[in-house]
């Protein structure tokens, strides 16, 4: 329903993919990816928030509705959030994300949630280029009118 | 809306990667009112100067600036835009090097993506509003509850900046524990004399008159938030007024009645009017309402009769409330040990000869049940102590930190034995020894050269257990490598895990600070910020918020001084930044979710408008609110949901 078929796994296909980071650890995790220089595919577009608490349901919908193919969400590790629980809000709503997917016909895969401490460059990185990779394979989104 | 965008090429970092030139031009096509400009060095002292001198010029209303992460520089260039005349927070922040030049490998597709960066931030800052930081009066003054070696420290620094403290005591003497010591680790000083000139220095000192000191009394009531408290306080009545009483103890004799001194642990006996121990600060008894007969209804005037002075005792001392007005508070609060029955194999509360760390300490004190001489229970002096360590400690069945403290005093055991009755048998039982810090180790040496002293690892205390019998108390154990044996000792003395004081859960939620999983007092930040609760405002010091020593205590005392002497200063304002949360009280349905989800009771419900209500003091801006309001009722300053939507919008373009 989403992917057209043809394109699927072609690797002509660069995703469009909104990074959702919050200030204190995720970004800071990316920054820490800039400042060693390790390179990473440059599809991810960040938005950056305080606090992964901040990101509304809506953020995402409306980036898959302006035509990313993928969204990921970057929060601190559980019991490190700067503001206590965000993070854990931030998971909450994303299960609930999850179910509001499935009726657009978005694949569970278009849309990550992860943790990424203000140390973890590598990880950044890592996960990064996996959500790139899945994507990339996923294909174009095309949500049925 | 004139825009500028400002492009630092931080030399080669961002220019060798990123073409200015085609940024250039296609932001000109997408609106050839943009004024670009390209800076070498942003950051250095040039590079805001040319800036600023570029904003006014050019008259610019709106600024992006491309160059490094915000979490670098934002407050360096909110800077610039307030020196060139700008409100700060029409500006936004392009990370292009840390997030674009040094991870791209491609050059077009670097440049691309910078492009989209810095469209997006042209869109987003169109959207800004010139956020205005508030500024409300404080009050310098500040509570702080507990008058142990944290809390004392705490208020003598603060009252030494002319500021009023109000230190509040829920026993009857100050000092907190160290002044029930005889001597102390590292160094074996004498607690009581070490602590003196502090305890001097807070009730007759040079600036005790900035200190009101509360004993008996306890913080009932906070409302309020970091600059603007107020505090209700109960105080029991102690029936000697502390301003009269000459502390000449001629009351404490002819008193009929006595109960167990708790102050002792309950090894000896104390008068219904007594001091808790000898020594004790402030100098005045005070009369346990319980026991005393005149206060039950009876005749007894006893300790009137005997008092030297008129209306010291007196019988018709009531409860009173106090409510005051601070600035900031100060837990210091303190901590106990770890109930020793719930390890019943030790046979604590049920063998003679059995005793805590606590109880030991009162009774090597020269002023405590028995003059400070080791007997058992029998009178004897003891052949052969044990002194088992990890008591509740590193387990996962019981506490599973390691308290930090014990070991050290178990080596000041060893030494006092040693030197109290040469010739004493010590045998120490550990699961681990902890003795960092470049002074401790000296009592640990000498323990180990004590060719009285013998060692015992074990895995699990359950591998220990402690029986009576005619021969006296036996240990039965299993060490390390398995190897089964016992060893019988006159005394056994047992080292518990030090945990969070009893009623401090009753207190945090009084202060709205929480406690973490094992029930101290929750630091802000565990490296950055341990003296800072997560109640702006709400400082902790001691072992309250974690088990420390003196030392530490001390220093952390100091610590939550320092944050407010820093942070809450008098005659200045305290400034409330405005990247908070708003509520649009036309649109609020009164649901409460936000005040369910925010992490810093920052919001409260108005039962009269039937809305949210964010106090910006306390409200941190992280947005989760915003994004938990089912109505869109509540703005995220410098994050709206328009600024965050146009954002996407545009990159996705
Ligand atoms: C057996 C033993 C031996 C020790 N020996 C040493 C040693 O030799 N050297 C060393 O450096 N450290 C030693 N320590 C550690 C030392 O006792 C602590 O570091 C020190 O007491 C911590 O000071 P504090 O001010 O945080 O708390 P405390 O000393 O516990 O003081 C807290 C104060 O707050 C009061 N309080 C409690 N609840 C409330 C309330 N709700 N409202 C108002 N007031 C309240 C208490 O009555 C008390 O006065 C020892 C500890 C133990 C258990």
């Amino acid at each position: 329903m989403t992917a057209d078929k043809t394109v699927r796994g072609d690797t002509a296909f660069e995703p469009k993919i909104i990074g959702f980071l919050c200030n204190w650890c995720s970004y800071a995790g990316a920054d820490k990816a800039g400042t060693a220089q390790s390179p990473y595919p440059p599809n991810v577009n960040v938005i950056r928030v305080m606090c992964s608490g901040r990101i509304d349901p809506q953020f995402v919908m409306k980036a898959f509705e302006q035509g990313a193919d993928g969204v990921i969400i970057l929060a601190c590790h559980p019991g490190d959030c700067h503001y206590k629980e965000g993070n854990y809000r931030a998971a909450q709503r994303y299960r609930l994300l999850l179910q509001l997917l499935e009726p657009f016909g978005i694949e569970r895969e278009r849309c990550r949630f992860d943790f990424v401490s203000a140390g973890e460059g590598d990880k950044f990185v890592q996960v990064i280029t996996e959500m790139v990779e899945t994507v990339r394979a996923l294909g174009p989104l095309i949500i049925p009118a | 809306m004139k825009t500028g965008v400002y492009f630092c090429k931080c030399g080669t970092n961002i220019a060798d990667k990123i073409d200015a030139v085609k940024i250039r031009e296609s932001l000109l096509r997408q609106d050839p009112g943009i004024h670009f400009s390209t800076v070498d060095f942003m950051c250095s002292e040039e590079g805001k100067e040319a800036v600023a001198k570029d904003l006014a010029e050019n008259r610019v209303e709106r600024v992006v600036i491309s160059a490094c992460s915000p979490r670098d520089h934002e407050t360096t260039f909110m800077r610039v835009l307030s020196k060139a005349g700008l409100n700060p927070y029409l500006m936004q922040m392009v990370n292009v090097r840390e997030q674009i030049a040094w991870v791209t490998e491609d050059s077009g597709r670097a440049t691309d993506k910078a492009d989209r960066y810095i469209r997006a931030a042209v869109r987003r800052v169109q959207l800004h509003d010139a956020l205005q930081k508030k500024e409300i009066d404080i009050c310098p003054d500040v509570l702080v509850i507990g008058a142990g070696p944290a809390g004392l420290k705490a208020a003598l620094s603060i009252a030494g900046s002319g500021r009023k403290v109000v230190l509040v005591e829920k026993s009857p003497v100050i000092g907190g524990l160290p002044v029930r010591f005889e001597e102390l680790f590292p160094t074996m000083e004498c607690g009581p004399c070490m602590l003196e000139p502090l305890l001097g220095d807070v009730l007759h000192g040079e600036y005790a008159e900035n200190i009101e000191l509360l004993t008996m009394a306890e913080v009932t009531g906070v409302v309020g938030s970091y600059g603007n408290f107020a505090a209700k306080i109960s105080q029991r009545p102690r029936f000697v007024d502390m301003q009269v009483c000459i502390g000449c103890a001629e009351c404490i004799e002819p008193c009929p009645v006595s109960a167990k001194n708790t102050f002792n642990s309950g090894m000896n006996d104390r008068k219904a009017i007594s001091f808790p121990f000898a020594g004790a600060l402030p100098n005045a008894p005070f009369v346990d309402e319980k026991l005393c007969i005149a206060l039950q209804g009876g005749e007894c005037r006893k300790c009137r009769e005997a008092c030297p002075v008129e209306g010291a005792i007196i019988f018709d001392d009531s409860a009173k409330v106090f409510e005051r007005n601070i600035g900031a508070i100060i837990v210091a609060v303190g901590s106990d040990l770890y109930d020793c029955t719930k390890l019943p194999q030790l046979g604590y509360g049920k063998l003679d000869n059995i005793h805590t760390s606590m109880e030991f300490e009162r009774i090597m004190a020269s002023n405590g049940p028995t003059d400070g001489e080791i007997r058992t229970t029998a009178g004897n002096a003891p052949a052969s102590v044990a002194i088992i360590h990890c008591v509740g400690s590193l387990d996962p069945k019981h506490k599973e930190y390691c308290s930090g403290v014990c070991c050290q005093y178990a080596f000041k055991f060893n030494h006092l034995i040693e030197k109290k009755l040469p010739g004493t048998r010590v045998c120490h039982f550990y699961k681990e020894l902890v003795i960092p810090g470049k002074d401790e180790f000296g009592l640990y040496h000498q323990a180990r050269s004590n060719p009285q002293a013998t060692f015992v690892r074990y895995d699990d205390i359950q591998n220990l257990s402690v029986a009576g019998g005619a021969e006296g108390t036996i240990i039965q154990y299993q060490d390390n490598s398995g190897k089964s044996g016992s060893v019988k000792a006159d005394m056994v003395i047992l080292c518990p895990a030090v945990v969070p004081a009893e009623d401090s859960g009753r207190l945090g939620t009084v202060l709205e600070a929480g406690q973490d999983r094992a029930g101290f007092f929750e630091e802000l930040h565990g490296r950055l910020d341990s003296a800072q609760s997560k109640i702006r405002g709400v400082f902790l010091a001691g072992t309250c918020q974690s088990p420390m020593d003196i030392q530490k205590a001390m220093n952390q005392g100091m610590a939550a001084s320092g944050y407010i002497l820093s942070g809450l200063v008098a005659g200045r304002k305290l400034e409330i930044q405005p990247v908070n949360a708003e509520v649009d009280a036309r649109r609020c349905s009164g649901c409460r979710v936000c005040v369910a989800v925010c992490p810093y009771t920052a919001i409260s419900f108005d039962p009269e408008k039937k809305v949210a209500v964010v106090n910006d003091v306390l409200c941190q801006g992280c947005g989760t609110c915003v994004a938990a309001c089912p109505s869109a009722a509540i703005k995220g300053n410098h994050y709206t949901n328009a600024e965050i939507l146009a954002e996407i919008e545009e990159v996705l373009k």
